[in-house]
Protein backbone atom coordinates (compact mmCIF):
# COMPACT_ATOMS: atom_id res chain seq x y z
CA UNK A 1 0.00 0.00 0.00
CA UNK A 2 1.85 3.19 -0.85
CA UNK A 3 1.27 6.70 1.26
CA UNK A 4 -1.25 8.35 -1.00
CA UNK A 5 -3.65 5.33 -0.66
CA UNK A 6 -2.39 5.53 3.66
CA UNK A 7 -3.49 8.94 3.45
CA UNK A 8 -6.89 9.01 1.45
CA UNK A 9 -7.88 5.92 4.16
CA UNK A 10 -7.12 8.01 6.76
CA UNK A 11 -9.02 11.21 5.77
CA UNK A 12 -12.05 8.25 5.61
CA UNK A 13 -11.20 6.95 8.93
CA UNK A 14 -10.93 10.98 9.95
CA UNK A 15 -14.61 11.80 8.70
CA UNK A 16 -16.04 8.71 11.14
CA UNK A 17 -14.16 10.16 14.24
CA UNK A 18 -17.28 12.04 15.84
CA UNK A 19 -17.88 11.86 19.45
CA UNK A 20 -19.11 9.62 20.29
CA UNK A 21 -16.68 7.21 18.02
CA UNK A 22 -13.48 8.82 19.71
CA UNK A 23 -15.32 7.53 22.99
CA UNK A 24 -15.90 3.86 21.92
CA UNK A 25 -12.31 3.84 21.03
CA UNK A 26 -10.80 5.16 23.93
CA UNK A 27 -13.30 3.85 26.30
CA UNK A 28 -12.40 -0.08 26.44
CA UNK A 29 -10.72 -1.32 29.01
CA UNK A 30 -10.60 -4.66 28.18
CA UNK A 31 -12.98 -6.05 30.60
CA UNK A 32 -14.10 -8.80 29.10
CA UNK A 33 -18.09 -8.87 29.71
CA UNK A 34 -18.41 -8.60 25.77
CA UNK A 35 -16.92 -11.67 25.35
CA UNK A 36 -19.81 -14.09 25.99
CA UNK A 37 -22.10 -11.79 24.64
CA UNK A 38 -21.19 -12.54 20.64
CA UNK A 39 -23.53 -15.42 19.33
CA UNK A 40 -20.56 -16.40 17.24
CA UNK A 41 -18.05 -16.61 20.13
CA UNK A 42 -20.65 -18.53 21.93
CA UNK A 43 -20.41 -21.10 18.76
CA UNK A 44 -17.20 -20.94 17.16
CA UNK A 45 -15.22 -19.87 20.89
CA UNK A 46 -12.18 -17.74 18.85
CA UNK A 47 -10.82 -14.54 20.64
CA UNK A 48 -11.31 -12.59 17.35
CA UNK A 49 -14.77 -13.39 17.12
CA UNK A 50 -15.57 -11.50 20.36
CA UNK A 51 -16.45 -7.74 20.24
CA UNK A 52 -13.32 -6.75 21.90
CA UNK A 53 -11.27 -8.83 19.43
CA UNK A 54 -12.98 -7.64 16.57
CA UNK A 55 -12.38 -3.50 17.53
CA UNK A 56 -8.68 -4.07 18.40
CA UNK A 57 -7.39 -3.59 14.83
CA UNK A 58 -9.33 -0.69 14.49
CA UNK A 59 -7.92 1.00 17.83
CA UNK A 60 -4.87 0.07 16.87
CA UNK A 61 -4.85 1.83 13.77
CA UNK A 62 -7.15 5.14 15.63
CA UNK A 63 -3.81 5.37 18.05
CA UNK A 64 -1.30 5.17 15.39
CA UNK A 65 -3.19 7.84 13.01
CA UNK A 66 -5.00 10.20 15.66
CA UNK A 67 -3.52 10.13 19.26
CA UNK A 68 -0.21 11.18 20.08
CA UNK A 69 1.29 7.88 21.19
CA UNK A 70 0.56 6.67 17.92
CA UNK A 71 2.83 9.87 16.57
CA UNK A 72 5.36 10.06 18.53
CA UNK A 73 6.07 6.44 20.31
CA UNK A 74 4.29 3.68 17.83
CA UNK A 75 7.07 1.55 18.93
CA UNK A 76 5.33 1.19 22.36
CA UNK A 77 3.29 -1.21 21.03
CA UNK A 78 -0.60 -0.81 20.24
CA UNK A 79 -0.24 0.46 17.08
CA UNK A 80 -0.45 -0.65 13.55
CA UNK A 81 0.45 0.41 10.18
CA UNK A 82 -2.32 0.88 7.06
CA UNK A 83 -1.37 -1.84 5.04
CA UNK A 84 -2.80 -4.96 3.01
CA UNK A 85 -2.68 -6.95 6.22
CA UNK A 86 -4.64 -4.83 8.31
CA UNK A 87 -7.59 -4.57 5.31
CA UNK A 88 -7.62 -8.20 5.95
CA UNK A 89 -8.68 -7.95 9.66
CA UNK A 90 -10.97 -5.36 8.45
CA UNK A 91 -12.82 -7.44 6.31
CA UNK A 92 -12.87 -10.52 8.65
CA UNK A 93 -13.55 -8.12 11.48
CA UNK A 94 -16.62 -6.66 9.92
CA UNK A 95 -17.74 -9.42 7.87
CA UNK A 96 -17.95 -11.82 10.91
CA UNK A 97 -20.02 -9.08 12.65
CA UNK A 98 -23.69 -9.15 12.04
CA UNK A 99 -24.37 -5.64 13.57
CA UNK A 100 -26.73 -6.53 16.07
CA UNK A 101 -25.42 -5.15 19.10
CA UNK A 102 -26.19 -7.58 21.96
CA UNK A 103 -22.27 -6.72 23.27
CA UNK A 104 -23.24 -3.28 23.28
CA UNK A 105 -26.02 -4.01 26.25
CA UNK A 106 -23.75 -6.09 28.46
CA UNK A 107 -20.74 -3.17 27.99
CA UNK A 108 -20.41 -0.98 30.97
CA UNK A 109 -19.71 1.66 28.88
CA UNK A 110 -22.15 1.17 26.11
CA UNK A 111 -19.31 0.84 23.26
CA UNK A 112 -21.49 0.26 20.10
CA UNK A 113 -19.03 -2.30 17.78
CA UNK A 114 -21.57 -1.94 15.38
CA UNK A 115 -20.71 1.54 15.23
CA UNK A 116 -16.36 0.61 15.32
CA UNK A 117 -17.04 -1.90 12.74
CA UNK A 118 -18.77 0.80 10.64
CA UNK A 119 -15.33 2.45 9.85
CA UNK A 120 -13.95 -0.72 8.84
CA UNK A 121 -16.15 -1.51 6.52
CA UNK A 122 -15.99 2.17 5.23
CA UNK A 123 -12.44 1.80 4.98
CA UNK A 124 -12.94 -1.42 2.76
CA UNK A 125 -14.98 0.27 0.66
CA UNK A 126 -12.76 3.22 0.02
CA UNK A 127 -9.87 0.28 -0.62
CA UNK A 128 -11.76 -1.10 -3.07
CA UNK A 129 -11.54 -4.55 -0.65
CA UNK A 130 -15.56 -4.81 0.11
CA UNK A 131 -18.05 -7.92 -0.45
CA UNK A 132 -18.32 -6.87 -4.43
CA UNK A 133 -21.96 -8.28 -4.12
CA UNK A 134 -22.75 -5.72 -1.40
CA UNK A 135 -21.73 -2.84 -3.69
CA UNK A 136 -23.35 -4.19 -6.56
CA UNK A 137 -26.61 -4.56 -4.77
CA UNK A 138 -26.44 -1.27 -3.45
CA UNK A 139 -25.78 0.27 -7.34
CA UNK A 140 -28.49 -1.80 -8.79
CA UNK A 141 -30.44 0.08 -6.04
CA UNK A 142 -29.83 3.09 -6.58
CA UNK A 143 -29.89 2.70 -10.60
CA UNK A 144 -33.31 1.31 -9.95
CA UNK A 145 -34.13 4.65 -8.51
CA UNK A 146 -32.46 6.41 -11.57
CA UNK A 147 -35.00 4.54 -13.68
CA UNK A 148 -38.57 3.90 -11.80
CA UNK A 149 -40.38 5.52 -14.64
CA UNK A 150 -39.42 2.96 -17.15
CA UNK A 151 -40.57 0.23 -15.53
CA UNK A 152 -43.73 1.76 -13.84
CA UNK A 153 -46.21 0.36 -16.48
CA UNK A 154 -44.78 -3.43 -16.15
CA UNK A 155 -44.58 -3.12 -12.82
CA UNK A 156 -48.29 -2.16 -12.54
CA UNK A 157 -49.31 -5.17 -14.87
CA UNK A 158 -47.14 -7.41 -12.22
CA UNK A 159 -48.87 -6.15 -9.14
CA UNK A 160 -52.13 -6.77 -11.01
CA UNK A 161 -51.05 -10.10 -11.71
CA UNK A 162 -51.16 -11.01 -7.71
CA UNK A 163 -53.91 -9.48 -6.70
CA UNK A 164 -56.08 -12.57 -7.32
CA UNK A 165 -53.79 -13.94 -4.18
CA UNK A 166 -54.55 -11.12 -2.08
CA UNK A 167 -58.22 -11.86 -3.38
CA UNK A 168 -58.07 -15.43 -1.80
CA UNK A 169 -57.10 -14.25 1.59
CA UNK A 170 -59.50 -11.01 2.17
CA UNK A 171 -62.03 -9.60 -0.44
CA UNK A 172 -61.03 -6.33 -1.31
CA UNK A 173 -63.79 -3.67 -0.17
CA UNK A 174 -66.10 -2.55 -3.09
CA UNK A 175 -64.78 0.54 -4.80
CA UNK A 176 -61.61 0.06 -3.53
CA UNK A 177 -58.25 -1.16 -5.53
CA UNK A 178 -56.57 -4.73 -3.95
CA UNK A 179 -53.17 -3.12 -4.86
CA UNK A 180 -53.17 0.89 -5.05
CA UNK A 181 -50.15 2.36 -6.50
CA UNK A 182 -49.42 5.78 -6.74
CA UNK A 183 -52.17 7.30 -4.27
CA UNK A 184 -51.76 11.07 -3.21
CA UNK A 185 -52.26 11.26 0.37
CA UNK A 186 -53.25 7.98 1.17
CA UNK A 187 -52.69 7.47 4.84
CA UNK A 188 -50.14 4.77 4.61
CA UNK A 189 -46.94 3.94 2.03
CA UNK A 190 -46.13 0.36 1.96
CA UNK A 191 -42.84 -0.21 1.22
CA UNK A 192 -42.32 -3.74 0.69
CA UNK A 193 -39.27 -5.94 -0.82
CA UNK A 194 -38.98 -7.61 -4.54
CA UNK A 195 -40.77 -10.92 -3.57
CA UNK A 196 -44.76 -11.17 -3.83
CA UNK A 197 -44.57 -12.63 -0.43
CA UNK A 198 -43.85 -9.38 0.97
CA UNK A 199 -46.98 -7.85 -0.40
CA UNK A 200 -49.67 -10.52 -0.58
CA UNK A 201 -50.12 -10.62 3.29
CA UNK A 202 -49.58 -6.89 3.66
CA UNK A 203 -52.22 -5.73 1.37
CA UNK A 204 -54.59 -8.65 2.55
CA UNK A 205 -53.99 -6.91 5.85
CA UNK A 206 -54.71 -3.46 4.73
CA UNK A 207 -57.94 -3.91 3.03
CA UNK A 208 -59.59 -5.85 5.93
CA UNK A 209 -58.91 -2.92 7.88
CA UNK A 210 -60.30 -1.01 5.24
CA UNK A 211 -56.84 1.38 5.21
CA UNK A 212 -56.34 4.15 2.14
CA UNK A 213 -52.67 2.31 1.37
CA UNK A 214 -50.47 2.60 -1.29
CA UNK A 215 -48.12 0.32 -2.64
CA UNK A 216 -44.10 1.64 -2.85
CA UNK A 217 -42.07 1.37 -6.34
CA UNK A 218 -39.10 0.61 -4.56
CA UNK A 219 -37.72 -2.36 -2.38
CA UNK A 220 -37.33 -1.33 1.11
CA UNK A 221 -34.14 -2.78 1.94
CA UNK A 222 -30.86 -0.93 2.06
CA UNK A 223 -27.87 -2.45 1.06
CA UNK A 224 -25.88 0.63 1.36
CA UNK A 225 -25.86 0.07 5.07
CA UNK A 226 -25.11 -3.22 4.99
CA UNK A 227 -22.36 -2.24 2.85
CA UNK A 228 -21.23 0.57 5.41
CA UNK A 229 -21.15 3.14 2.82
CA UNK A 230 -22.74 6.39 3.87
CA UNK A 231 -23.14 7.50 0.75
CA UNK A 232 -24.55 4.71 -1.01
CA UNK A 233 -26.90 4.28 2.10
CA UNK A 234 -28.52 8.14 1.80
CA UNK A 235 -29.24 7.44 -1.93
CA UNK A 236 -30.89 4.24 -1.52
CA UNK A 237 -33.38 5.99 0.70
CA UNK A 238 -33.49 8.74 -0.34
CA UNK A 239 -35.82 7.06 -3.11
CA UNK A 240 -38.74 5.86 -0.67
CA UNK A 241 -38.27 9.69 1.04
CA UNK A 242 -38.79 11.45 -2.32
CA UNK A 243 -41.71 8.92 -3.46
CA UNK A 244 -43.28 9.19 0.04
CA UNK A 245 -42.87 13.25 0.04
CA UNK A 246 -44.20 13.06 -3.37
CA UNK A 247 -47.60 11.46 -2.61
CA UNK A 248 -47.72 13.16 0.72
CA UNK A 249 -48.60 10.15 2.86
CA UNK A 250 -49.16 10.27 6.71
CA UNK A 251 -46.94 7.14 6.99
CA UNK A 252 -44.73 5.26 5.80
CA UNK A 253 -45.00 1.04 6.76
CA UNK A 254 -41.00 -1.04 6.30
CA UNK A 255 -42.46 -4.57 5.52
CA UNK A 256 -40.69 -6.91 7.89
CA UNK A 257 -36.63 -6.25 7.55
CA UNK A 258 -35.22 -5.34 10.21
CA UNK A 259 -32.55 -2.78 8.55
CA UNK A 260 -34.71 -1.49 6.60
CA UNK A 261 -36.72 0.06 9.42
CA UNK A 262 -33.74 0.71 11.52
CA UNK A 263 -32.19 2.46 8.75
CA UNK A 264 -35.05 4.38 7.61
CA UNK A 265 -36.10 5.53 11.16
CA UNK A 266 -32.82 6.03 13.04
CA UNK A 267 -30.83 7.35 9.89
CA UNK A 268 -32.79 9.78 8.31
CA UNK A 269 -33.42 12.54 10.78
CA UNK A 270 -36.83 14.31 10.87
CA UNK A 271 -39.09 13.27 7.79
CA UNK A 272 -42.54 15.05 6.99
CA UNK A 273 -44.64 11.63 7.92
CA UNK A 274 -43.99 8.57 10.93
CA UNK A 275 -41.79 5.78 10.32
CA UNK A 276 -43.45 2.28 12.01
CA UNK A 277 -42.51 -1.40 11.09
CA UNK A 278 -45.49 -3.30 9.44
CA UNK A 279 -45.88 -5.70 12.50
CA UNK A 280 -46.62 -2.50 14.78
CA UNK A 281 -49.34 -1.40 12.32
CA UNK A 282 -50.76 -5.01 12.28
CA UNK A 283 -51.34 -4.81 16.23
CA UNK A 284 -52.62 -1.72 16.13
CA UNK A 285 -55.48 -2.36 13.64
CA UNK A 286 -56.11 -5.18 16.00
CA UNK A 287 -56.32 -3.27 19.55
CA UNK A 288 -58.42 -0.41 17.51
CA UNK A 289 -60.97 -2.99 16.22
CA UNK A 290 -60.27 -2.48 12.62
CA UNK A 291 -59.11 -5.97 11.99
CA UNK A 292 -60.20 -9.33 14.11
CA UNK A 293 -57.45 -12.47 14.14
CA UNK A 294 -59.09 -15.93 15.00
CA UNK A 295 -56.48 -18.36 16.99
CA UNK A 296 -55.88 -19.95 13.98
CA UNK A 297 -52.50 -21.74 15.24
CA UNK A 298 -52.29 -25.33 16.33
CA UNK A 299 -48.81 -25.73 16.73
CA UNK A 300 -46.76 -24.63 19.17
CA UNK A 301 -44.97 -20.94 18.46
CA UNK A 302 -42.36 -18.80 19.64
CA UNK A 303 -40.98 -15.58 18.08
CA UNK A 304 -37.13 -14.67 17.33
CA UNK A 305 -36.63 -10.86 18.02
CA UNK A 306 -34.56 -9.52 14.68
CA UNK A 307 -31.48 -7.36 16.43
CA UNK A 308 -33.31 -4.60 14.27
CA UNK A 309 -36.48 -4.04 14.60
CA UNK A 310 -36.06 -5.13 18.59
CA UNK A 311 -32.65 -4.23 20.60
CA UNK A 312 -31.87 -1.53 18.25
CA UNK A 313 -35.27 0.09 17.68
CA UNK A 314 -37.28 -0.68 20.59
CA UNK A 315 -40.03 -2.86 18.92
CA UNK A 316 -40.74 -6.12 21.48
CA UNK A 317 -44.39 -6.36 22.03
CA UNK A 318 -46.21 -5.66 19.09
CA UNK A 319 -45.13 -9.12 17.44
CA UNK A 320 -45.86 -10.70 21.04
CA UNK A 321 -49.30 -9.27 21.06
CA UNK A 322 -50.29 -10.36 17.66
CA UNK A 323 -49.18 -14.31 18.44
CA UNK A 324 -50.98 -14.19 20.95
CA UNK A 325 -54.11 -13.62 19.26
CA UNK A 326 -53.67 -16.45 17.03
CA UNK A 327 -52.53 -18.93 19.05
CA UNK A 328 -53.13 -20.30 22.91
CA UNK A 329 -49.21 -21.77 22.83
CA UNK A 330 -46.87 -18.76 22.47
CA UNK A 331 -43.43 -19.34 24.49
CA UNK A 332 -40.62 -17.19 24.60
CA UNK A 333 -37.33 -17.56 23.87
CA UNK A 334 -34.94 -18.05 26.68
CA UNK A 335 -33.20 -14.75 26.26
CA UNK A 336 -35.66 -12.74 24.96
CA UNK A 337 -36.31 -8.94 23.69
CA UNK A 338 -32.83 -6.80 23.90
CA UNK A 339 -31.03 -10.00 25.71
CA UNK A 340 -32.29 -11.97 22.08
CA UNK A 341 -29.29 -14.05 20.36
CA UNK A 342 -28.88 -12.74 17.12
CA UNK A 343 -30.30 -15.15 13.82
CA UNK A 344 -26.72 -14.50 12.58
CA UNK A 345 -27.45 -13.66 8.96
CA UNK A 346 -27.36 -9.94 9.64
CA UNK A 347 -24.80 -6.87 8.61
CA UNK A 348 -25.19 -8.19 4.85
CA UNK A 349 -23.92 -11.65 5.57
CA UNK A 350 -27.01 -13.61 4.70
CA UNK A 351 -26.20 -11.95 0.63
CA UNK A 352 -22.20 -12.37 2.03
CA UNK A 353 -21.97 -14.38 3.74
CA UNK A 354 -20.36 -18.19 3.42
CA UNK A 355 -22.78 -20.80 4.33
CA UNK A 356 -20.66 -22.84 6.24
CA UNK A 357 -19.58 -19.55 8.57
CA UNK A 358 -23.12 -18.62 8.40
CA UNK A 359 -24.05 -22.04 10.31
CA UNK A 360 -21.38 -22.37 12.62
CA UNK A 361 -22.00 -19.04 13.79
CA UNK A 362 -25.86 -19.82 14.61
CA UNK A 363 -25.07 -22.86 16.92
CA UNK A 364 -26.17 -20.83 19.77
CA UNK A 365 -29.21 -19.62 18.24
CA UNK A 366 -30.27 -23.60 16.80
CA UNK A 367 -29.85 -24.71 20.58
CA UNK A 368 -32.00 -21.86 21.92
CA UNK A 369 -35.13 -22.36 19.52
CA UNK A 370 -35.14 -26.29 19.99
CA UNK A 371 -35.34 -25.35 23.97
CA UNK A 372 -38.50 -23.76 23.06
CA UNK A 373 -39.92 -27.13 21.91
CA UNK A 374 -41.85 -24.76 19.27
CA UNK A 375 -42.44 -26.09 15.99
CA UNK A 376 -43.05 -22.66 14.46
CA UNK A 377 -40.46 -19.97 14.91
CA UNK A 378 -42.20 -16.73 14.04
CA UNK A 379 -40.10 -13.53 13.23
CA UNK A 380 -40.30 -10.48 11.58
CA UNK A 381 -37.54 -9.69 9.23
CA UNK A 382 -36.52 -11.14 6.17
CA UNK A 383 -32.98 -11.51 6.87
CA UNK A 384 -33.77 -13.21 9.87
CA UNK A 385 -36.00 -15.64 8.23
CA UNK A 386 -33.73 -16.52 5.59
CA UNK A 387 -31.13 -17.14 7.84
CA UNK A 388 -33.00 -19.52 10.56
CA UNK A 389 -34.98 -21.21 7.64
CA UNK A 390 -31.17 -22.06 6.71
CA UNK A 391 -30.52 -23.07 10.42
CA UNK A 392 -33.08 -25.22 10.80
CA UNK A 393 -32.65 -27.33 8.45
CA UNK A 394 -28.36 -27.53 8.78
CA UNK A 395 -29.29 -28.51 12.97
CA UNK A 396 -32.14 -30.52 11.67
CA UNK A 397 -34.72 -28.46 14.75
CA UNK A 398 -37.69 -29.58 12.73
CA UNK A 399 -39.23 -26.13 12.95
CA UNK A 400 -40.46 -24.04 10.33
CA UNK A 401 -39.88 -20.36 10.21
CA UNK A 402 -43.01 -18.00 9.38
CA UNK A 403 -43.50 -14.10 9.11
CA UNK A 404 -45.82 -12.62 11.44
CA UNK A 405 -47.90 -10.82 8.77
CA UNK A 406 -48.46 -14.08 7.38
CA UNK A 407 -49.67 -15.94 10.04
CA UNK A 408 -52.01 -12.59 11.00
CA UNK A 409 -53.05 -12.83 7.16
CA UNK A 410 -53.66 -16.57 8.16
CA UNK A 411 -56.23 -15.52 11.06
CA UNK A 412 -58.09 -12.82 9.35
CA UNK A 413 -62.01 -12.94 10.44
CA UNK A 414 -64.92 -11.52 9.73
CA UNK B 1 -41.16 -13.04 -32.81
CA UNK B 2 -37.79 -12.86 -30.70
CA UNK B 3 -34.56 -12.94 -32.42
CA UNK B 4 -32.66 -14.67 -30.32
CA UNK B 5 -33.23 -18.20 -28.13
CA UNK B 6 -32.83 -18.75 -24.40
CA UNK B 7 -29.94 -21.45 -24.09
CA UNK B 8 -30.36 -21.87 -20.46
CA UNK B 9 -33.42 -21.51 -17.60
CA UNK B 10 -32.75 -19.67 -14.29
CA UNK B 11 -35.34 -20.85 -12.22
CA UNK B 12 -35.53 -18.44 -9.46
CA UNK B 13 -39.22 -18.37 -8.45
CA UNK B 14 -39.89 -17.63 -4.93
CA UNK B 15 -36.76 -16.91 -3.74
CA UNK B 16 -36.18 -14.50 -0.60
CA UNK B 17 -34.81 -11.23 -1.12
CA UNK B 18 -32.13 -10.60 -2.23
CA UNK B 19 -31.59 -14.09 -3.65
CA UNK B 20 -32.98 -13.56 -7.49
CA UNK B 21 -30.29 -10.85 -8.00
CA UNK B 22 -27.69 -12.73 -6.11
CA UNK B 23 -27.85 -16.14 -7.89
CA UNK B 24 -28.56 -14.04 -10.99
CA UNK B 25 -24.60 -12.35 -10.58
CA UNK B 26 -23.57 -15.84 -9.43
CA UNK B 27 -25.04 -17.91 -12.32
CA UNK B 28 -24.13 -15.14 -15.19
CA UNK B 29 -21.28 -17.16 -16.15
CA UNK B 30 -22.87 -20.52 -16.82
CA UNK B 31 -23.90 -18.99 -20.57
CA UNK B 32 -21.40 -18.18 -22.51
CA UNK B 33 -20.90 -14.06 -23.44
CA UNK B 34 -23.19 -13.31 -26.24
CA UNK B 35 -25.98 -16.02 -24.98
CA UNK B 36 -28.87 -15.48 -23.71
CA UNK B 37 -31.04 -16.70 -20.27
CA UNK B 38 -33.99 -16.87 -19.45
CA UNK B 39 -34.90 -16.09 -15.77
CA UNK B 40 -38.07 -17.33 -14.36
CA UNK B 41 -38.93 -14.99 -11.42
CA UNK B 42 -42.61 -14.27 -9.18
CA UNK B 43 -41.52 -11.18 -7.61
CA UNK B 44 -43.10 -8.27 -8.85
CA UNK B 45 -39.76 -6.45 -8.13
CA UNK B 46 -38.18 -8.23 -10.71
CA UNK B 47 -39.53 -5.71 -13.15
CA UNK B 48 -37.69 -3.10 -12.07
CA UNK B 49 -34.58 -5.25 -10.45
CA UNK B 50 -33.33 -6.90 -13.34
CA UNK B 51 -32.85 -4.20 -15.72
CA UNK B 52 -31.07 -1.94 -13.19
CA UNK B 53 -29.02 -5.16 -12.45
CA UNK B 54 -27.66 -5.14 -15.80
CA UNK B 55 -27.34 -1.68 -16.12
CA UNK B 56 -25.15 -2.21 -13.08
CA UNK B 57 -23.78 -5.05 -14.53
CA UNK B 58 -23.29 -4.36 -17.73
CA UNK B 59 -25.13 -7.35 -19.22
CA UNK B 60 -28.43 -6.83 -21.26
CA UNK B 61 -31.92 -7.07 -20.46
CA UNK B 62 -33.72 -8.23 -24.08
CA UNK B 63 -37.57 -8.74 -23.01
CA UNK B 64 -39.66 -9.27 -20.32
CA UNK B 65 -42.79 -11.10 -20.72
CA UNK B 66 -45.35 -11.55 -18.24
CA UNK B 67 -47.85 -14.12 -17.63
CA UNK B 68 -50.55 -14.47 -14.20
CA UNK B 69 -48.14 -15.70 -11.89
CA UNK B 70 -45.02 -15.85 -13.66
CA UNK B 71 -42.67 -13.09 -14.92
CA UNK B 72 -39.86 -14.13 -17.59
CA UNK B 73 -36.54 -12.14 -18.01
CA UNK B 74 -34.44 -12.71 -20.63
CA UNK B 75 -31.18 -11.44 -19.97
CA UNK B 76 -27.63 -11.69 -22.70
CA UNK B 77 -24.26 -12.11 -21.14
CA UNK B 78 -21.99 -9.31 -22.50
CA UNK B 79 -19.35 -9.49 -20.69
Amino acid sequence: MDLQQQYELEKLFKTKLHQAMRFYLETCTHCGLCVDSCHVYNSMPELRYTAVGRSEVVRKIFIKYFKMQGKIAPWLGETMEMDEFVLDKFYEAAFSCTGCRRCMVHCPFGIDTQQIMSIAKLLLVGADKEPKILSMLSDMSINKGEQVEESRAQYAEAIKNIEPEVEAIWPTPPGKKTIPLEVEHADVLYVALSGKHSIISAAAIFNAADINWTLSSFEAVNFGAFLGDPQRTKKIGNRIIAEATRLKVKTVAIVECGTAFRIMKQQFGKLPFEVVTFVELIAKYHQEGKIKLNKVMTEKVTYHDPCQIARNAGVYEAPRYILNQLSDDFVDMIPNREENWCCGGGGGLVAAGDFEFRMKSSKVKADQMKKTGATVVATACENCHSQLHDVCGYYNTNQHVEFISHLAAQGLAK
Amino acid sequence: MADYTAVKTFDYKGLPCPMPIVKMSQEISRIAVGEVGEVLSTDPGSIADFPAWAKTTGHQVLDIVQEPGLIKIYVKRVK
